[in-house]
């Protein structure tokens, strides 16, 4: 358990990323928010997360190509992902390109809905 | 006509192609010296639909036949207005010199270029068969023709014959015994002439009187040609009959073969056309339902979290945070809400109705969509429909949402047992129409039917009052409508809902 940890989440609905937020603070970690894959990576600089919550589908830069960049970056390369999709029992189904998605490699895939537990635990294995 | 003195095209010239006499690898068309001279060409290049073309009656080897159909393809009717009366077309009008034959061979192939053009434009099976067996009838002189279809059970030729202006049902057994049968079973062409004072073969076919008595009608010649699908499968047969002292020559087998090709041809274009329908309609339906499940996703994780966050501010009476995830909670209720009446929208019934129409046609489909529930619930839902209402105009999604909840709410409202609600609509003025929903509950009290009349006497959306009514009401007061309720303690609750026709679409 890592309440101390700083956890970014990459979300394009203001409500779900406000309401996933409220959930991580209430654990007692430190959350901060994005609203696309684009400004996210603007505010890794800034922020130093140590985990990240992603979404999937996003506008401006999706999760995938999001994952795909901070992977092929020494500094953030082994921050641990949490992706947050509706696809991810059937992920190679999508109309995202195959190449992308296997170099944006996410630690943890959760279908939406998600149980809030099961990211919280997702959360506390991955800190460890 | 008067033909030009110059040497005339040849395919090779007039496709610009590579397969010319000269080329390494000469099309048939152009080293065919059977063909030289046809329609004054070289070799066959005035002559290569016939040849290598799709009139050739085999093999269709032409890279350019392959590719069209030479009964669209722009040389073939140049030659044609070039040759005039000499224009030879087919292998059958070869050598014939008389102008006349010439002619009649020139209109039995325009019969079936007329119907390649059908059968592109067309979709609709009956149709097509009707104009093809027309067409052979017509180009053969006989007085009756049909296409017989195997289907049914047991399986039998069936089909439609047309006697004395009358359309008559025909069912013929897949059996030897019968001309049209023996066509089917063995896969040749069946010509019979003189059938009355022929005596049948043994083994042969044979045209069975039985269907001249029951259609009281004589047959004296009778053709029937087999109809094949591309895997050459009998799918049918397509017949002609003479009740005059005539026989078919084998030009009439000849096209009645491939009128049994185009009728094969239309009955595939109908199965593939079926067939796409079908994959778009799944195709669209498969999209839909993936966008819809994305949104529900979207709307069941706020939900959850937001959940999450009031459990958990509740134990800390963390009063803000319950605040602040309600109004996102509620939020998500309301999408979930617009959600549903997106929904509706795709309803085809709504869709038909969106620019008004039938009033009538709307209310029994919201009937028939609560139809069920009511039998679960053993409750009678009855419609009554009035009689001078249609046509209206409204807008469907509108009335369809007061429709649901009115329904919806009498449901709710009717006893355990023998309930029932009514629908009825009528037009309670020129221009104005109302529907009224009643049920045999046990009514509602002066306090609560106040409280209704309220939500109908402001323009302002209302919240919270629930069972649908603030919707009814924000609906009605935007037409300028009114809204009467009639209740009995212990009797039943009619709303009654009227609505401005001149205002519906505005």
């Amino acid at each position: 358990m890592a309440p101390t940890a700083k956890i970014m989440v990459v979300e394009d609905d203001l409500d779900e990323a406000k309401l996933i937020k409220m959930v991580l603070e209430g654990e007692g970690y430190e959350a901060v928010c994005a609203f696309n894959g684009k400004e996210a990576l603007e505010k890794l600089e800034s922020e130093r997360p140590n985990l990240i919550v992603l979404d999937v589908m996003m506008p401006e830069m999706d999760g995938f190509s999001f994952c795909s960049k901070i992977r092929s970056s020494p500094e953030n390369k082994n921050v641990p992902v949490i992706m947050l999709t509706g696809v991810a029992k059937r992920i190679h189904d999508t109309k995202y390109p195959l190449d992308g998605i296997m170099r944006a490699e996410a630690d943890e895939y959760l279908e939406k809905p998600i149980k809030t537990e099961d990211l919280l635990q997702a959360i506390s294995r991955l800190l460890k | 006509m008067t033909h030009p003195s110059a040497q005339p095209t040849n395919c090779w010239d007039y496709l610009a192609c590579d397969y010319g006499p000269d080329s390494p690898q000469p099309c048939l068309a152009a080293y065919d010296e059977a063909s030289n001279g046809i329609n004054r060409g070289t070799n066959g290049g005035r002559a290569c639909w016939e040849i290598v073309g799709v009139l050739s009656g085999s093999e269709v080897l032409a890279p350019c036949a392959q590719l069209q159909n030479c009964l669209a393809c722009g040389f073939l009717h140049l030659v044609r207005s070039e040759e005039g009366q000499s224009f030879q077309l087919l292998k059958l009008a070869r050598g014939v010199s008389n102008p006349e034959v010439l002619q009649q061979t020139i209109v039995k192939v325009e019969s079936f270029m007329a119907i390649h053009e059908r059968l592109r434009s067309h979709f609709d099976l009956n149709q097509t068969i009707a104009e093809i067996t027309e067409e052979a009838r017509k180009v053969t002189g006989a007085q009756r023709g049909s296409v017989l279809l195997v289907k049914g059970t047991p399986p039998a030729l069936r089909g439609t014959l047309q006697l004395r202006g009358k359309e008559c049902e025909v069912v013929i057994g897949l059996d030897r015994n019968t001309a049209a049968g023996f066509a089917a079973i063995q896969n040749q062409i069946v010509n019979l002439r003189d059938i009355y004072n022929t005596h049948r073969s043994s083994g042969g076919p044979a045209f069975s009187r039985e269907y001249d008595a029951q259609f009281r009608c004589r047959t004296h010649s009778f053709l029937a040609a087999p109809i094949r699908d591309s895997e050459e499968r009998v799918i049918g047969v397509i017949t002609l009959a003479n009740a005059k002292k005539r026989f078919f020559s084998t030009d009439d087998e000849w096209f009645m073969k491939n009128y049994a090709t185009e009728v094969a041809l239309a009955v595939e274009k109908q199965r593939f056309v079926q067939q796409s329908i079908s994959t778009l309609r799944l195709a669209a339906i498969d999209e839909t339902i993936a966008g819809l499940s994305h949104c529900i996703k979207n709307i069941a994780q706020a939900l959850r979290s937001g959940s999450h966050v009031i459990k958990r501010a509740l134990q800390s009476d963390n009063l803000q945070d319950i605040k602040a995830a309600w109004e996102i909670l509620d939020r998500h209720i309301e999408r979930l809400a617009n959600l549903s009446m997106d929904v509706l929208a795709y309803d085809p019934v709504v869709r038909e109705h969106s620019n008004g129409g039938s009033l009538n046609k709307l209310a029994e489909h919201v009937i028939n969509l609560f139809r069920e529930e009511a039998r679960a619930r053993s409750i009678e839902l009855k419609l009554d429909k009035g009689k001078n209402v249609d046509p209206a105009r409204f807008d469907a999604m509108d009335i369809y949402r007061c429709l649901v909840n009115l329904v919806s709410n009498a449901l709710d409202a009717c006893p355990l047992s023998e309930g029932v609600v009514c629908v009825s609509t009528s037009r309670t003025k020129e221009k104005e129409f109302c529907i009224s929903v009643s049920d045999n509950g046990s009514g509602i009290d002066e306090k609560a039917k106040e409280a209704v009349s309220k939500l109908f006497q402001t323009s302002k959306p209302q919240k919270g009052a629930g069972l649908g009514l603030p919707t009814v009401a924000a609906i009605v007061n935007k037409y300028d409508g009114r809204m009467e309720i009639d209740t009995t303690p212990g009797a039943g609750t009619t709303f009654r809902i009227s609505f401005r026709e001149d205002l519906a679409l505005a």
